[in-house]
């Protein structure tokens, strides 16, 4: 088991690490690419100022809570939240952090760490539970999204229970392995599947294309919607 | 079309290494020589030195060869092919200086040798010659480079000096590589007898000359195979109309059949066969000179095979195969030809600087992964630059060939692997930080070195290891050498029971006298004291916890749950083992007992401090010396002091049991 541990402590993780790093990066190279070389023709035709509003909607949802699915979209919003806060600034994880890029970063207390977690996991099921119980949703489910919410549940459970042992079923390091392994498989997901928007949300309303949608889709849904010649 | 997916498949394998290799070279410079190559104090050199810098520049000879054939004599085919030989010198002596650069300690020094002179230096000399004929094929090659641009008066002026150039060039070259030859006349007892030749600087030079031209016209092949492959066809074509002889018109018309690439190489294999038979000859008749040589040639001996087979590959199957019409005439046999001689010129400069030369350094010497990654690498970033030259510049042909990547995918392209549809990207771009995303992984794997630590010196606990026993014999490398430390009589002196805590600091829990070695386990690195795995399932027996997992509630005994697990949070091991391990002198860090000191360091701490006090009250200066403890070596007789007479065997221990009238 300790030889488990160790391996996944390092060379899996660097390994693991470096693919999402990289290919996050490759991302956004791209991206940088596609804008400035293929589009630049364009870029002075963009109005900036309506994406800018539409992407900063997405960020503060306030429109997109309270009308559609407001169960869906208020636990995707709250999932978001401890998704991006625990992993980054729990108390353990820091000590990681300052190994790895000697960066200390402000920790959070357990006791918020631990709500923030149970909420994340509540959020996820929630998702979860939407996606394959709501008709609508299903209709537009494919396996992938399903598949994706799991590989991220796993690392929240086995993260709680390994810091919590007492309420732990498994051995301590049986759940810990477990840890790092989900966590790992979520860093190769990260960049090969639509987990890859940690990048590419920032481009969203420029390249209509982060969610795998053909190129000139979201122009084809403008014309649709606006009438010929309207542009996203 | 087929031509640029030949190319695509090579540049992809040369990425493949130029991404190994910058992780590698990163490495090399964070971790340093020692941790990142096999070399030592006895094997001073390696791959890098000998492949890349010795090898390199021999293979890059054609840049002045040809350019005396060419610039100098006018001989024909040859004047078409400077510019070829001109860029395989600047790319050849180019990654031989950048390799060069991870070969040497201290790489922000490089500049050293332009200011600070040792003319008493072959290598002195080496890089002086190295460093400015890469110059000179720099100004060389620049005119192709600035076809370009619209400097006409500086090409023109470039071009005027081009002569004096390829004058200064063969100046430079020549002493160099002479230079590289006596080299190794300095080092008779560690070069074989076969290679050490006190000719060994002619014979450098001239071997060079001659796989110096194979191996420009096995890249001449390549590049034809690779851009222009029906040029090839036609040559072989026009070949066989000429060997027919059915219509001695139809030969002529067309293109001029100087314009075949196959003619050119032709010439370089002859003249390159022609050079490696005055090598050979000149093999020969060293070999006769040097009886103790001639007559270790079928001794059957490891080197001598080598030695045998390497003549083979350099010199006789080149100059025999390239009398055979068939081989003369088909691109493969020029190819097999030309391949054979730079490859055998490549093992000839590896047999004299690594294989026929360790051979008294009592280790076999092969390169680390690192090693292999730099090397692989930096001739990979070579061939990268090749590429991009001969696409840019007309190096190869007199009329650029602009060489568009037609595979732009249309209007949009689909990233098969992140299943995310891109503008408009090239092709190129994407397989390139696709290459990088999986290979930078993978080789971080295999190359950071803390993943593959060397397995640390194991100790060996002292022989004699009782406390019945008078002298404990401390020899824990097992080599030979020893320190023969009197224990009785230190305990005796010491005041017998309570003198054991004056060395003995702790112990493990429940035992009165643990040794030395049973903590500090390694010889120079620290070891971990602390079983994690061993102390939860010990805690949860002792305190009989219940439930799913018993073991799970005992975390909690050391570590403040709900606050980060981790040694720098958890309980002293004295909080516990204050009673059980006798502790003489804790640390103050609650943390100090979790590693042991390497053996080397908590030896020499634990006597040395003592001896220091002691010296004075003994009256004996000399006690904190280090011949005070180690043993003399085999063979060494000690001065004797003061009217005492020693005979060889006895020790200083004796002598200084016998100071004390003991």
């Amino acid at each position: 088991m300790r030889t488990w541990i160790d391996l996944a402590m390092g060379p899996l993780f660097a390994v693991t690490f470096l693919f999402m790093l990289i290919g996050l990066l490759r991302h956004l190279i791209q991206q940088l690419d596609t804008l400035f070389r293929r589009k630049a023709g364009r870029l002075r035709h963009m109005p900036w100022r309506k994406m800018a509003r539409d992407s900063l909607g997405w960020v503060v949802p306030i429109r997109h809570l309270t009308s559609g699915n407001v169960l869906f979209s208020n636990s995707s919003f709250i999932f978001h939240i401890g998704a991006i806060l625990v992993p980054l600034f729990y108390a353990g994880h820091i000590a990681l952090w300052e190994k790895l890029f000697a960066v200390s970063l402000p920790a959070l207390s357990a006791t918020v760490a631990d709500t923030l977690t149970i909420i994340t996991i509540l959020a996820l099921l929630v998702l979860l539970a939407s996606r394959l119980g709501n008709t609508k949703l299903r209709t537009i489910n494919r396996s992938s999204d399903t598949a994706v919410l799991i590989v991220v549940l796993l690392p929240f459970l086995t993260g709680f229970f390994a810091a919590h042992p007492t309420m732990n079923p498994l051995p301590w390091q049986a759940m810990f392995l477990m840890h790092l392994l989900s966590a790992e498989l979520l860093f190769v997901l990260v960049p090969l599947t639509k987990l890859s928007h940690i990048v590419l949300f920032f481009f969203d309303r420029i390249s209509e294309m982060h969610w795998q949608l053909k190129p000139g889709a979201g122009d084809r849904v403008a014309e649709t919607l606006f009438g010929k010649g309207a542009k996203i | 079309m087929e031509t640029l997916d030949r190319t695509r498949r090579v540049k992809d394998i040369l990425w493949v290494c130029v991404f190994a290799g910058l992780l590698a070279m990163l490495f090399r410079f964070i971790f340093g020589l020692g941790a990142t190559t096999n070399l030592d104090d006895h094997v001073p050199w390696g791959l890098w030195k000998i492949f890349n810098m010795v090898g390199g520049a021999a293979l890059a000879t054609s840049g002045f060869t040809i350019g005396f054939l060419g610039h100098v004599l006018h001989i024909k085919p040859f004047d078409r092919l400077v510019k070829p030989a001109i860029l395989v010198a600047f790319l050849g002596y180019g990654s031989s200086l950048f390799a060069l650069l991870f070969d040497i300690g201290l790489p922000w020094r490089f500049w050293h040798p332009f200011v600070f002179w040792n003319p008493h230096s072959f290598l002195f000399e080496v890089f002086w010659c190295v460093s400015f004929y890469f110059l000179v094929t720099f100004f060389e090659l620049s005119p192709s480079l600035l076809e370009r641009t619209r400097m006409t008066r500086l090409q023109h002026s470039l071009k005027k000096a081009a002569p004096w150039l390829v004058v200064i060039g063969i100046t430079l070259s020549s002493l160099h590589h002479t230079s590289l030859g006596s080299l190794f006349l300095v080092t008779p007892q560690r070069l074989h007898v076969l290679w050490y030749s006190p000719m060994i600087s002619l014979l450098f030079i001239i071997s060079a000359m001659g796989g110096g031209m194979m191996l420009l016209g096995l890249i001449k092949l390549l590049y034809h195979w690779w851009y222009t492959p029906g040029e090839l066809i036609v040559g072989i074509q026009r070949k066989q109309s000429m060997v027919c002889a059915t219509d001695p018109e139809s030969a002529t018309d067309g293109e001029p059949a100087s314009a075949s690439p196959l003619r050119e190489v032709r010439a370089l294999a002859i003249a390159g066969s022609v050079v490696l038979t005055l090598y050979l000859i000149l093999k020969l008749a060293d070999l006769l000179l040097r009886p103790e040589a001639s007559s270790a040639l079928f001794e059957g001996t490891w080197e001598s095979w080598l030695f045998l087979s390497e003549m083979l590959i350099a010199t006789v199957l080149p100059i025999g195969l390239i009398f055979s019409q068939r081989v003369r005439h088909s691109a493969n046999g020029l190819a097999f030809v030309c391949g054979l001689g730079a490859s055998g010129l490549a093992l000839n400069r590896m047999n004299v600087g690594i294989f026929g030369y360790f051979r008294d350094a009592g280790e076999v010497y092969f390169p680390s992964l690192i090693e292999w990654a730099i090397t692989v690498g930096v001739l990979a970033m070579a061939g990268l630059a090749f590429f991009f030259i001969v696409e840019q510049f007309s190096i190869f042909t007199n009329h650029r060939k602009p060489v568009s990547d037609t595979q732009l995918a249309l209007g949009s392209s689909f990233d098969r692997l992140t299943r995310v549809w891109n503008h408009r990207l090239l092709t190129g771009f994407e397989r390139v930080t696709l290459i990088a995303l999986i290979v930078l992984p993978i080789s971080w794997w295999l190359l950071y070195p803390p993943y593959w630590p060397e397995t640390p010196e194991p100790v060996s606990p002292p022989l004699a290891l009782d406390s019945e026993r008078d002298t404990l014999r401390i020899d824990a490398n097992r080599n030979g050498y020893e320190v023969l430390f009197a224990h009785a009589e230190h305990r005796q002196r010491l005041g017998t029971e309570t003198s054991c805590t004056s060395c003995h600091h702790l112990t493990l829990p429940g035992d009165q006298a643990t040794p030395c070695s049973h903590c500090h386990v390694a010889m120079e690195e620290r070891s971990p004291l602390f079983d994690h795995d061993h102390h939860t399932a010990a805690v949860a027996a002792a305190e009989q916890f219940h439930g799913l997992q018993p073991e799970n509630q005992s975390c909690a005994c050391c570590h403040t749950l709900g606050a980060y697990h981790a040694a720098s949070t958890a309980k002293g091991c004295l909080e516990c083992h204050r009673e059980d391990m006798h502790p003489v002198d804790p640390p103050d860090d609650p943390n100090g007992l979790m590693h042991a000191s390497s053996y080397h360091s908590a030896m020499h701490q634990t006597c040395i401090e003592c001896h220091r006090k002691e010296k004075e009250a003994a009256g004996r200066p000399d006690l904190d010396r280090c011949t005070t403890c180690h043993q003399p070596m085999p063979g060494f007789k000690p001065r004797p002091e003061e009217g005492e007479k020693l005979d060889a065997a006895s020790s200083l221990v004796e002598l200084a049991a016998k100071k004390r009238g003991l």
